[in-house]
C-alpha cells in the first residue's frame, strides 16, 4: 500500500538541504575505514585467477597437477568444482564463473588458485597447463553482425534490439528545411576507480560471508547462492567501504570465486586485483557508432530524428542490453520531436565486456544529439541557446516514447541558468 | 633472501622487525605493521594512494624498498591526527566535502601535509602541483584543492593564536 | 596560436532502471532514547548515499543527523535496495527510508496525540519535541517513547518504494521512468593550434536535481562528473588490438589530474519532484553526461572544424587543422 513517496516539501527543516558532513567521513580521513583489501582473518588464504590470453577458443583441458605441487598451494579449482550453476549475469546469465566450454575474451577466468602466500600463487599460475583450440575472433560489431559470422553465444551475435517509433520520420524529413546526417563514434572507456576489486570470504556454521567492494550486495548474494547451489539465507554479502565504482562494480568480480574457494577449502580466502587485472578484466563503457539524422523547420524546430546506435558489448551481455535501451530512449535528447525512428543494437564480439558506466549510453548519444543541435543552429544562423530553448521539454511535453512529462521538468531552467551563469562569469559576453 | 632488521620511527614510535629486503615499504606498513590506512591503487607509482612521508617528504610507498626506508622517520595517515581528535587538514577535508569514496584520501592528506608543513599560504597552482601525483576519480579535485586552502587558513590561524 | 571556444551541452536522464520494476526497501528502528537506526541495502560507493539517507530519516523524524546511524549494504541485516546505479538511490532508497521513518513516526504520533488529547494529524516532530499546529510543545520525543514502551509498543518501520513505470512495447511506447533529471553545461575551452592540446578553462554546470538534500554533496557529484567528462571528451581511451587491452595501467591510460582542473561553477536548479523524498531526484550520472558534448561543441566553435569521433586528441586536432589548411576539412555543412 505504501507505494508512493512524499512530496512534503516543508518537512525536514534544518536537516534537508543542509551540508551535513559525510557520516563515514571521520573513518575515511583517519585511514581507519577498512576496505576489503585491508581485512584479514587468521588462517586466511590468498587467491588468484588464471585467465585466458586468447580471445576466442574451445577449452579442451586444464591440468593443474604441477601447480598443486608448488609448496603453499592449497587447491586449484576449475569449472567442474562449481556445485551450482556456472553462469552469472545481471540481465542474461551468459558468463561462466570459470570457463567450462568456450573462451570468449582475453581474460576469461579458467582456474582459481588458492594458496598460503603470494609467492606460492605466483609460482603456481604458470605451472597450470591449458589445452585449447583457437577460433577466429570477432572484434567489431560490423563483423559480428555480418551474415555468416560465427555466433559467439548460441543465439547469435545481436544480443538485443531496441526500437522506438513515433510518427513518421521519413515523411517528416522530406518536409524539413534543414536535414543533417552524421556518423559519430565513441571510444571504450575504463572506470578507473582508485580501489581495485577486492574481497574476503569465510564460512562459519554453514553460512558463507563475503566482504566485497561492490555496488550491489544483494545481487552478489543471489549469484553466489546460485553458483554454490545453496539458499540465499546461507550467503551473507557485506559491502566493504567501496573505493569508487561508477558502474564498474555492478557485475560480479571476486564474489563468486571467493565464495567457491571458501566453501570448498573451509578456510577464509582473500583476493585483491592488481591495477592491471582491474583494468583488463572489469567491464567498460560501450564504444558506439551512432548514425544520426536530424531535421528541423526554418525556425529551428525539430521535426524528426532518425538514429541508429550500435554498441559493442564484448564477450558477455553484462548491462549491455540496458545500456543500449537507455541510449535509445535518450537518443533524441531533452527535446520535443514529433517524429522519431530510433534503433539500438547491443552486439556481442570477442572484445572485453562493456557494461554499466556512469551514464549508461547517454553520454554517447548526448555527444551526437548536441553536436546535431549545433549543426542545425549553424545552418540557420541561430544561437545555440535559442535553438535549445525553442525545442526543450516543457511540462506537458511528450518524450520519444510517448511519455507525458507533467512536473519537475527543469531543462529550460537549466539552459537559462547556465547561460546566465556563463554571462555573469564573462564566459559569454558581447560575443553573441 | 635473508631478512634484515628493519628499524625506523613510524608515527613517532620506534619499530624494529625482521623484514625481507626486497619487500616494499608499502607491504611493511600494511601487512607487517597492520597500518592499512595507506592504500595500494596501482603498485607502480602512478596513483599516490600509497603516499607516506619519509623524513617529511611525500613518497610512494609502493616504490620504496624496505631497506631504503630504514632509519627514517615515517608518517602514515594513522600518525596525522592527535590523540582523540583530528588534524586541521583532516577537519578541512570533511568541512570542504573533499572526501567521497575515500580511497585517495589518506594519500591526499599526506601530500597536503607535506606542502603545508613548508608553506602555509600556498597558491592554487602550488596546491594542484603538490597533489599532482595523487589521482582522485571521484571529486574532480575541486573540493580537495578547497580543503587544502581551508587547512592552510586553519593552520595559519592557529599559528597566529600561539 | 591559442583559439578560444564556447560550447553548450544539454541532457535529460531517467532516474532508475528502464521500464522495469526496481524497488528498494529499508528498515528503521526509533530506539528508546530517540536515536535512530536505519538498515538499508543501498551501497554507498563514495557518492554519499548513507549521508543522504541519514538526512532523510532525520528530516522525517525531527532529530539531528548525529542521532541517526545508517547500516548499509549488509545482506545479513538490511533489505534489498537494488543496485547503486541509474542515479536511483536518492530517489528510490530515499523514499524507502522516508516511508520506514513515517511508519515508526505514526506509532509515536498516535501515542502523543493520546497524551495531548490532540489529533495526530496536527502534530509533527522537530528538534526532539512534539509540535502542534506549528508550535513547539513541552512534550519531548523521549517522553512519548517512554510512554510507548510502557504499553509495550515498539517504534519500528519498514518501507519499500518502487518507481511507477511501464514497460516499452515493440515500438518503444511507454513510460520507462518515474522521473527525469535535467542539465545544461557550458564549456569554455582553448585550443593550442601548435600542439593540438585542448584546455578546458571553465565549465558552468546547471543541474535540475529536484531538491538537493545535501547541496555540497551534489556539487561534489557535479565536479567529479565534469572531470570524468573532460577525460571522456579529450583523453581517455582503452586501446584494443584483437580483443587485448594495450594500456591497462595508469601510466598508459590517461586520466584527468589535478593540473587539468578547470574552474567549475555548479548551479543547482530545484524543480521539486512531487514523488521524490522531499522533492529529490538524482544527479550521479547526469553530472557527466553533457560535458563531452559541450566540449566538442566548444572545440568546433574555436576551430571551425567539428569532430565526430571521441576522444578529441591533439593528434586528431593537428590532422584536422592541416587538412583544413589544404581545404579538405569537413565543415559543418548542410546536407
Ligand atoms: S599504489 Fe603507489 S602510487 Fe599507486
Ligand atoms: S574520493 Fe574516491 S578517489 Fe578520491
Amino acid at each position: 500500500m505504501n507505494r508512493r513517496g512524499s512530496g512534503c516539501l516543508k518537512d525536514g527543516p534544518g536537516v534537508i538541504g543542509r551540508n551535513c558532513r559525510r557520516v563515514d567521513g571521520i573513518a575515511k580521513v583517519k585511514g581507519s575505514a577498512f576496505f576489503a583489501a585491508d581485512r584479514k582473518i587468521d588462517g586466511m588464504l590468498l587467491a588468484r585467477v588464471l585467465r585466458s590470453r586468447v580471445p576466442h577458443a574451445v577449452l579442451n583441458k586444464i591440468d593443474a597437477r604441477s601447480a598443486l605441487e608448488v609448496p603453499g598451494v592449497v587447491a586449484v579449482y576449475t569449472a567442474s568444482d562449481i556445485p551450482g550453476e556456472n553462469r552469472v549475469g545481471i540481465i542474461v546469465k551468459d558468463e561462466p564463473v570459470l570457463v567450462d566450454d568456450r573462451i570468449r575474451r582475453v581474460g576469461d577466468a579458467l582456474a582459481l588458485v588458492v594458496a598460503e602466500s603470494e609467492e606460492a600463487l605466483a609460482a603456481a599460475l604458470p605451472a597450470i597447463k591449458v589445452w585449447y583450440e583457437e577460433l577466429p575472433g570477432i572484434f567489431s560489431p560490423a563483423q559480428a553482425m555480418a551474415g555468416g559470422a560465427p555466433a559467439i553465444h548460441g543465439q547469435g551475435n545481436i544480443q538485443s534490439v531496441t526500437r522506438i517509433v513515433k510518427g513518421d520520420a521519413d515523411s517528416a524529413l522530406k518536409e524539413a528545411r534543414v536535414v543533417i546526417s552524421r556518423r559519430y563514434t565513441t571510444q571504450m572507456v575504463e572506470h578507473a576507480y582508485l580501489e581495485p576489486e577486492a574481497g574476503l570470504a569465510a564460512v562459519e556454521d554453514g553460512q558463507v560471508t563475503i566482504w566485497a567492494s561492490t555496488q550491489n550486495p544483494h545481487y552478489d548474494r543471489r549469484e553466489v547462492a546460485r553458483v554454490l547451489g545453496i539458499g540465499q539465507n546461507r550467503v551473507r554479502v557485506v559491502q566493504a567501504p567501496t573505493g569508487g565504482g561508477f558502474g564498474g562494480k555492478l557485475d560480479i568480480s571476486v564474489q563468486c570465486l571467493l565464495g567457491l574457494a571458501a566453501w570448498k577449502s573451509g578456510r577464509p580466502v582473500r583476493m585483491v586485483y592488481s591495477r592491471e587485472e582491474s583494468m583488463e578484466f572489469s567491464p567498460k563503457r560501450h564504444p558506439c557508432v551512432i548514425d544520426y539524422t536530424s531535421a528541423c523547420d526554418g525556425d529551428g524546430r525539430l521535426l524528426a530524428v532518425k538514429v541508429k546506435i550500435v554498441g559493442d558489448t564484448g564477450a558477455y551481455a553484462s548491462y549491455g542490453p540496458a545500456t543500449l535501451k537507455r541510449a535509445a530512449v535518450h537518443a533524441s535528447g531533452p527535446y520535443q520531436v514529433p517524429n522519431v525512428f530510433i534503433e539500438a543494437y547491443c552486439v556481442y564480439t570477442n572484445n572485453p565486456t562493456a557494461g554499466a558506466m556512469r551514464g549508461f549510453g547517454v553520454p554517447q548519444v548526448a555527444f551526437a544529439h548536441e553536436s546535431q543541435m549545433d549543426l542545425l543552429a549553424g545552418a540557420l544562423g541561430l544561437d545555440p541557446f535559442t535553438i535549445r530553448l525553442r525545442n526543450c521539454f516543457q511540462p506537458g511535453s511528450a518524450t520519444a516514447t510517448g511519455q507525458r512529462l507533467i512536473q519537475s521538468v527543469g531543462i529550460g531552467q537549466t539552459i537559462e541558468q547556465a547561460r546566465a551563469g556563463a554571462v555573469q562569469l564573462g564566459v559569454l559576453g558581447g560575443k553573441r | 633472501m635473508k631478512p634484515f632488521r628493519f628499524t625506523a620511527t613510524i608515527n613517532g614510535r620506534p619499530v624494529d622487525l625482521p623484514v625481507n629486503p626486497h619487500r616494499r615499504l608499502l607491504d611493511v606498513i600494511r601487512d607487517d605493521l597492520g597500518l592499512t590506512g595507506t592504500k595500494e591503487g596501482c603498485g607502480e607509482g602512478e596513483c599516490g594512494a600509497c603516499t607516506v612521508l619519509l623524513n617529511g617528504r611525500p613518497v610512494n610507498a609502493c616504490l620504496v624498498l624496505a631497506p631504503e626506508a630504514a632509519g627514517c622517520e615515517i608518517t602514515t595517515i594513522e600518525g596525522v591526527a592527535p590523540e582523540g581528535g583530528l588534524h586541521p587538514i583532516q577537519e578541512a577535508f570533511l568541512e570542504a566535502g573533499a572526501v567521497q569514496c575515500g580511497y585517495c584520501t589518506p594519500g591526499m592528506i599526506l601530500a597536503a601535509k607535506a606542502l603545508l608543513d613548508k608553506d602555509l599560504s600556498p597558491t592554487d597552482q602550488a596546491i594542484k602541483t603538490a597533489v599532482s601525483g595523487n589521482l582522485c576519480r571521484c571529486t574532480g579535485y575541486i573540493k580537495i584543492i578547497e580543503a587544502v586552502r581551508l587547512a592552510a587558513a586553519k593552520l595559519s590561524g592557529e599559528g597566529d593564536a600561539v | 596560436m591559442k583559439k578560444r571556444g564556447i560550447g553548450v551541452g544539454c541532457m535529460f536522464y531517467g532516474i532508475g532502471n528502464t521500464g522495469m520494476p526496481n524497488p528498494a526497501g529499508a528498515f528503521l528502528d526509533l530506539t528508546d532514547d530517540g536515536t535512530v537506526l536505519v538498515l538499508t541495502g543501498c551501497a554507498d560507493i563514495g557518492q554519499g548515499s548513507s549521508t543522504v539517507l541519514a538526512q532523510i530519516a532525520a528530516g522525517e523524524l525531527g532529530v539531528n543527523i548525529e542521532d541517526v546511524l545508517v547500516v548499509a549494504g549488509d545482506t545479513g541485516v538490511s533489505p534489498d535496495a537494488g543496485a547503486t546505479s541509474a542515479s536511483r538511490q536518492t530517489y528510490i532508497s530515499g523514499n524507502a527510508v522516508l516511508l520506514a521513518a513515517r511508519q515508526a513516526k505514526e506509532v509515536l504520533l498516535e501515542e502523543a496525540a493520546g497524551i495531548m488529547a490532540a489529533a495526530a494529524s496536527d502534530l509533527c516532530l522537530r528538534d526532539g519535541h512534539v509540535w502542534r499546529a506549528g508550535e513547539k510543545t513541552p512534550l519531548t520525543v523521549k517522553e512519548v517513547l517512554a510512554a510507548c514502551r510502557k504499553k509495550g509498543k515498539l517504534t519500528l518501520g519498514s518501507g519499500w518504494f518502487n518507481p511507477e513505470t511501464t514497460g516499452m512495447d515493440e515500438t518503444g511506447r511507454g513510460a520507462p521512468y518515474a522521473t527525469y533529471s535535467y542539465a545544461t553545461q557550458v564549456a569554455e575551452i582553448e585550443v593550442d593550434t601548435e600542439t593540438g592540446k585542448v584546455s578546458v578553462l571553465r565549465l558552468v554546470a546547471a543541474h535540475d536535481v529536484g531538491r538537493a538534500i545535501n547541496p555540497k554533496s551534489v556539487e561534489g557529484q557535479i565536479e567529479g562528473g565534469c572531470l570524468m567528462g573532460i577525460g571522456y571528451a579529450l583523453l581517455e581511451e582503452v586501446k584494443l588490438t584483437e580483443g587485448r587491452i594495450g594500456n591497462p595501467r595508469y601510466a598508459e591510460y590517461l586520466l584527468p589530474m589535478s593540473l587539468d582542473v578547470p574552474e567549475i561553477h555548479a548551479i543547482i536548479v530545484e524543480e521539486p519532484e512531487i514523488t521524490g523524498p522531499f522533492g529529490a531526484k538524482g544527479v550521479g550520472e547526469p553530472a557527466l553526461i553533457p560535458t563531452a558534448a559541450a566540449i566538442a561543441n566548444a572545440v568546433a566553435d574555436a576551430l571551425g572544424v567539428r569532430f565526430y569521433d571521441l576522444p578529441i586528441t591533439p593528434e586528431k586536432i593537428l590532422a584536422a587543422l592541416s587538412a583544413k589548411g589544404d581545404g579538405s576539412a569537413r565543415m559543418g555543412e548542410i546536407t
